[in-house]
């Protein structure tokens, strides 16, 4: 896009977006986009959706950010916009639910058993996905897909620890019984 | 098949942590939206906006296409160019006769942007800047036959039934 | 009532004002061109954008003209093997495919393999060409996904790949066609 891809920190880019410098918010939608896409597609599960959220919560970030307070945690602040956004798309998103054919790997080839063992596999694992409860939903790939620590997922849902922590164990009970559910079909 | 039960979670886990590839067009729609809004001292609603407003509404109602393409977004494009430097900046391509009177673009902080509709199809374009420089969009797909020297770039939109 | 149509259909180009954007001569040769293919049934549209491009873009007239000429040869092939009822963005898409290397049989494969539109399949297939993926490769994926993955679906995995290449994955591999039963293949490419 012709914004210099120079690596700078997220406090230095929101020190220079603050005096000014619209452009240099690019680099940090550039950023994190493909890493919180990734969380709003899983849980949204709907591709249009999921980038229509992230789309928002960028606008968002921006219109609002001199509510954070800590420059250096940008991108956990962010991340905190998009969890509250793709709440409010959950419900609607919900009938929708499709295969995402974004595995290159899967497609090697002319179909032949492998591949299309691959594609049942990542289908089962969506509809897995889909068939959790939001809170559950949400808890799970904050943890295990995103990597956050149960504070910093607290810190950006407002929820307590504990409550979390017995979130991501039922959802990995459900998803164990989704998963075998599936491969006995 | 019969895996221990974590390992079924584990397994899905890894699948999940793979890399998801957005439409790096987002970049472009974010940075247009911010633009857009950030001109001191004007109002909210562009010009141009209110235009692009008219023309979709022409085109809802001449071409019933226009009305069952989903969400809004899918009928107005928006395409975007970072060129701080630029004077001017027009959008010309497949869908304006290539002539660059019909969608000028507008400028904040060297954010510039403009909004077209488009029906279902495949569209060769490029940006002039300053009038005589064409400049591919770095956020597109390369337009391969280029016949007259200089670059393009290619949006596909989709139609109904796709 | 041919000839009443073919004179109708000559009166169109002739009228068409943005033609006058191009000097006499070579509007001369172009509306010959758009009215020889319109006899043939082949859109012209494309060929009329083709000679505005080329006027913006202040090419030579000659260079105008067999542009034009090329654009309205190649719609003719596509339109042969896609069938008289093809659209024209499904025809301006396989002409772009045809250009990236896929050869007629391939999109004759890709029209037997798919309902509905082929325009999202032909542009995606141009698309990967021009990303850097080689032809065979790029024909053979699209071969491969043209009977069950929706358009979305093949957006995606175009900017999948280009995600890829752009991370540095050799475009090939990025593609990865691998034609041995039962390879699996270790592309670091895709991992993240």
């Amino acid at each position: 896009m012709g914004i210099d891809r120079v690596e700078t920190g997220d406090a230095e880019l929101v020190r220079r977006i603050r005096a000014g410098d619209i452009g240099a918010y690019g680099a940090l939608v550039a950023r994190y986009r493909d890493r919180l896409g990734r969380y709003a597609v899983h849980m949204i599960g709907d591709r249009e959706d999921a980038e229509e959220a992230l789309q928002d919560s960028f606008v968002r970030a921006y219109r609002s950010l001199e509510r954070c307070n800590d420059p250096a945690r940008f991108g956990a602040w962010l991340y905190g916009i998009l969890v509250n956004r793709c709440r409010t798309t959950g419900a609607r998103a919900a009938r929708r639910r499709r295969l995402f054919v974004h595995d290159v790997e899967a497609l090697n080839g002319t179909p032949h058993p492998d591949a299309m063992e691959r594609l049942e596999w990542t289908d089962a694992v969506e509809r897995a996905l889909a068939r959790l409860a939001p809170e559950y939903r949400e808890a799970f790939l904050l943890k295990h897909v995103e990597d956050l620590e149960y504070e910093e997922i607290a810190e950006l849902t407002g929820d307590g620890i504990s409550a979390l922590k017995m979130r991501v164990k039922r959802a990995r009970e459900q998803l164990q019984k989704f998963l075998r559910e599936a491969e006995h079909v | 098949m019969f895996e221990q039960d974590d390992d079924i979670v584990e397994r899905m886990i890894r699948q999940l942590r793979r890399p998801v590839s957005i439409d790096p067009g987002l970049d472009a729609r974010v940075m247009g939206e911010i633009a857009a809004a950030a001109q001191p001292g004007k109002r909210r609603t562009w010009p141009w906006l209110a235009a692009a407003a008219a023309v979709l509404a022409v085109m809802v109602v001449a071409h019933p296409w226009a009305l069952d393409s989903g969400t809004s977004r899918a009928d107005a494009f928006q395409f975007v160019l970072v060129a701080p430097q630029a004077g001017s900046v027009s959008l010309v391509g497949d869908f304006n006769d290539w002539d660059p009177a019909r969608s000028p673009m507008h400028t904040a902080h060297g954010v510039w942007a403009t909004v077209v509709p488009l029906a279902p199809g495949r569209y060769r374009y490029a940006f002039l800047v300053n009038g005589v420089e064409w400049r591919a969009d770095p956020a597109a797909p390369n337009a391969i036959d280029d016949e007259f020297g200089t670059p393009s770039s290619v949006v596909t939109v989709a139609g109904r039934g796709s | 009532m041919i000839i009443v149509a073919l004179l109708l259909a000559t009166q169109v180009a002739v009228q068409d004002p943005r033609l006058e954007r191009l000097d006499p001569e070579t509007r001369s040769s172009v509306i010959a061109i758009v009215d020889s293919a319109r006899e043939m049934g082949l859109p012209s549209e494309p060929l009329v954008q083709r000679a505005l491009e080329g006027a913006t873009k202040g090419a030579a007239a000659p260079r105008i003209v067999a542009a034009v000429r090329r654009l309205a040869a190649d719609l003719g092939t596509v339109r042969t093997v896609l069938g008289a009822r093809a659209s024209t963005p499904e025809l301006e898409a396989a002409v772009a495919a045809l250009r990236a290397g896929a050869s007629v049989p391939v999109l004759a494969s890709l029209r037997d393999a798919r309902r509905g539109p082929l325009t999202m399949t032909l542009s995606v297939l141009a698309d990967l060409v021009a990303s850097g993926v080689p032809p065979d490769s790029a024909a053979a994926v699209v071969l491969a996904l043209a009977p069950n993955a929706r358009d979305v679906d093949l957006v995606e995995f175009r900017r999948a790949v280009e995600r890829d290449i752009a991370l540095g994955a050799p475009p090939a591999a990025a593609a990865a066609v691998r034609v041995n039963a039962g390879a699996r293949p270790g592309t670091a490419a895709s991992r993240p």
